[in-house]
């Protein structure tokens, strides 16, 4: 089961030595140091990208398809000062709600289920092997002719994306839960349901958080391709309409807006996170 | 007869998945009095401990019957505790919500919990440590907490496996005078499984020795040292001449 | 009583498990083609095993099929390579060169986290839905995890190994050969579970798109046609492709990689 393992090494660990590295004993620059590159970097990308266009001569059919930082932060201010962007936002951000709900609401229940349950774990583990290796966008088609253009397929392909991440990560959660634990409240005359209440769900919580990251991520990438394809409004689908009327502009605005909503999500999650770790023995440090 | 609590002919064996199973208690006896503080020492893997989770209730034996006032022991009850070796603290809940656990599956209203947590946590020393996490603890204070839960049900038995064996020796010799005086002041019934000869001695009435896997009961010592008991007793000679004649009933058990 | 219990299981203990999921499936396919002997059956939404089978008997004897999954193997594999080809010496550069690391390391978290796959219409418009146009589409979406996991497999490279080599003598290219190389080696092949995982979302985005072929575009115009056999048999087909992939580079970090287990 991918999500748990994939999780433990690539951005964090690299990030997590960095920070250990930020020894007080160093002079200002060294400290400044990573900052100045990190930004640095950005500001020559962007100024590069900016002015390319008056070092390099370009055909005129290329030119179509070449937008600069400036034009694109333009198009970004006037989506939002002429509130233009909040109807498909608003689309697109139902769609979002409803299928992360809906697959939080079963992934949740079906985890622990199965964490605790030998003969269901193995039952359905072909079923959850399968697909969750597998794209969810390849049953794209098939929900559109089962629920329509419109929302519903929508809702339909987020709740796959977001559900998997969710329910095996809740499944590693409660199969990581503590046996000794188990036993302390049964002794105390625990029942099957203040189990999952008391051990099972606490000691999950960490990574279900982890679970509703990746839920996050899938549950925006399915809006987005959703909206390629399956949809009348949205915010995906104002990007497809602009790139194929070459406003290469819209279409990084619309990228822009995804990644920020993105960002924001994931920021919550982790302040969540945060709230709710303050019993863990890591926390005085990862604060 | 009717005991307080006994076991007759208590078998049990673990059939782990993909392993040999392991018979680990076969024909054990015992017989616990009212008020008693009984310790059990026995090599390793002699069955001790899961004599004191089948008297918990947390396990069925296969064969024979551990009965309490005469009715068998059947699942856990709110008349036997435990206090675990490694604590078994919720890590996510502060001193004060640990101790309340058991009442709060009781069902026991809020205020009425309060003020049991609040009596114990002076009674095992942790007052001013309410609010703090385990993993703000030293290992003798997790022991208090563990110690406080389990008497926070007001259990007539006591059942404390190994209950220091985690801690280092200082904070052990002082939580065992600790343990003497809370048995004291709450007047339970205590079944003490350990490793140690000397701590069995200084705390009990009786010590009951076992034999190696399948543990049987192979001999038991009254313990007739005064209480209240001082910590100057363990370099007296009777202290000295039991722990020898202990030593040498368990050293043949122990397969070196 | 109990000694004289056999130590060696049972088959059906041994390999339980494995029993319970083969039957799970078995019961999942016998329920889907009885089911319709008391729901009404409507092929123009849904369709049964039975149907599939026959469906894909043709799919295989037209040979559509494999003509299909070779025009999408092609820029599956191309992107990949070029995935692997600069995601990883980018990533231990980042790793081995601070400097780069510190200038890179934002601009590619910001990458990493944004839905890349929204640029999959502007990238069809500006290079087409043919091999390259989607073998970039590959390329864009799988080329961070490689990044990112050979940078963390970088900063994992015990230092005493690297003292040991250089004080034997070696070389800066000995220091990448011996050390370097073999120790992140088994973040890369973790990268690539991720990774084809990606490149499997973008191949079908491609040709989702505007494609006139490949199991992408089979999917969606078989959907269009209401030919819902053939189209289950496509997405079972990529379903067995994708879990053959993943549980392969799994299975290959096990057998390659023992000392990993269990991280």
């Amino acid at each position: 089961m991918a999500e748990t393992q994939t999780l433990q090494t690539p951005v964090v660990a690299a990030r997590d030595r960095a920070e250990e590295s930020d020894a007080p004993a160093r002079s200002l620059w060294r400290r400044m140091e990573p900052w100045a590159f990190g930004l640095g970097s950005i500001v020559v990308l962007l100024l590069v990208w900016q002015f390319l266009p008056s070092f390099v001569p370009m055909k005129a059919g290329t030119k179509l398809f070449f937008t600069v930082p400036s034009h694109i932060a333009g198009t970004l201010w006037r989506m939002f000062a002429t509130g233009s962007v909040w109807a498909p936002l608003g689309v697109s951000a139902t769609a979002f709600a409803i299928g992360l709900g809906l697959a939080i609401a079963a992934g949740l229940p079906l985890g622990i289920l199965l964490g605790r349950s030998t003969v269901l774990n193995a039952m359905f583990d072909p079923f959850i092997t399968a697909f969750n290796a597998t794209p969810r966008l390849v049953f794209l088609p098939l929900l559109m002719l089962w629920f329509g253009i419109g929302l519903w397929s929508k809702v339909a392909i987020v709740f796959l994306g977001a559900l998997f991440p969710l329910l095996i990560n809740t499944y590693e959660g409660v199969r990581n839960s503590d046996k000794l634990l188990i036993n302390v409240v049964r002794s105390f005359g625990a029942n099957e349901w203040d189990i999952a209440r008391l051990v099972v769900l606490p000691n999950s919580l960490p990574f279900i958080i982890v679970g509703l990251r990746l839920a996050i991520g899938r549950a925006i990438l399915g809006v987005v391709v959703a909206e390629f394809f399956g949809a009348q409004d949205g915010l995906g689908v104002i990007m497809v309409r602009a790139a194929s009327g070459f406003r290469v502009d819209v279409v990084f605005a619309g990228l822009i807006i995804f990644a920020g909503l993105s960002l924001l999500m994931t920021g919550l999650v982790q302040l969540l996170e945060k709230r709710m770790s303050r019993w863990r023995p890591d926390h005085a440090n990862a604060g | 007869m009717t005991g307080y609590i006994q076991g007759r002919n208590v078998g049990l064996t673990f059939r782990p998945p993909n392993r040999a199973p392991v018979r680990a208690l076969g024909g054990f006896d015992i017989e616990v009095e009212e008020g008693e503080f009984l310790s059990i020492v026995g090599p390793s893997g002699c069955g001790k401990s899961t004599f004191l989770s089948i008297l918990l209730g947390l396990i069925h034996p296969d064969s024979g019957e551990v009965l309490m006032h005469g009715r068998r022991i059947s699942g856990p009850g709110s008349d036997r505790a435990m206090v675990f070796q490694e604590f078994g603290l919720l890590p996510w809940r502060t001193v004060q919500h640990n101790i309340e656990l058991g009442l709060e599956l009781k069902k026991v209203p809020k205020e009425k919990r309060r003020a049991a947590a609040a009596r114990l946590v002076s009674l095992v020393g942790l007052t001013g440590f309410e609010a703090h996490y385990p993993h703000e603890l030293s290992g003798g204070m997790k022991q208090r907490v563990g110690l406080a839960r389990a008497l926070a049900t007001d259990p007539e038995v006591l059942l404390m496996d190994e209950p220091f064996a985690a801690l280092d020796a200082q904070t052990r010799d002082l939580m065992q005078v600790e343990l003497l005086r809370i048995w004291r002041e709450a007047k339970k019934t205590v079944l003490f499984v350990t490793h140690q000869i000397d701590e069995a001695i200084y705390l009990s009435d009786r010590v009951m020795v076992m034999s190696k896997r399948p543990g049987r009961a192979k001999r038991i010592f009254a313990i007739k040292l005064p209480r209240p008991r001082e910590y100057e007793m363990r370099v007296t000679p009777e202290f000295n001449d039991l722990k020898l004649e202990i030593w040498n009933t368990l050293k043949d058990e122990i397969a070196a | 009583m109990a000694e004289e219990t056999t130590v060696r299981q049972s088959f059906a203990a041994r390999y339980r498990n494995f029993l319970l999921g083969a039957l799970a499936v078995v019961l999942f396919f016998a329920a889907w083609q009885a089911v319709f002997l008391w729901v009404p059956f409507n092929p123009l939404f849904i369709t049964k095993p039975s149907l599939i089978a026959a469906g894909y008997v043709d799919l295989i004897e037209s040979g559509e099929l494999f003509h299909d999954l070779a025009v999408s193997s092609v820029p599956f594999f191309l992107g990949l390579g070029a995935a692997v080809i600069i995601g990883v010496p980018l990533g231990i550069l980042m790793g081995w060169r601070p400097r780069v690391g510190y200038a890179l390391d934002p601009l590619m978290t910001i990458f990493y986290a944004s839905p890349l796959v929204a640029l999959a219409p502007l990238l069809v418009i500006f290079f087409g839905v043919g091999v390259w146009g989607k073998s970039i589409i590959v390329f864009t979406l799988s080329v961070f995890p490689f990044i990112f996991n050979a940078y963390a497999g970088v900063h994992a490279v015990d230092r005493l190994l690297i003292n040991v080599v250089r004080s034997l003598g070696g070389g800066e290219w000995a220091l990448y050969r011996k050390v370097i190389f073999p120790s992140v080696l088994p973040y890369i092949v973790a990268a690539s579970r991720v990774a084809v995982g990606r490149a499997l979302i973008a191949v079908l985005v491609g040709e989702f798109f505007a494609a006139s072929e490949g199991i992408g575009f089979a999917i969606s115009r078989f959907g269009d046609i209401f030919a819902m056999d053939r189209m289950f048999g496509c997405i079972l087909t990529v379903m067995v492709i994708a879990v053959i992939l993943t549980e392969g580079i799994r299975w290959a970090e096990r057998a390659a990689f023992p000392w990993r287990v269990g991280r």
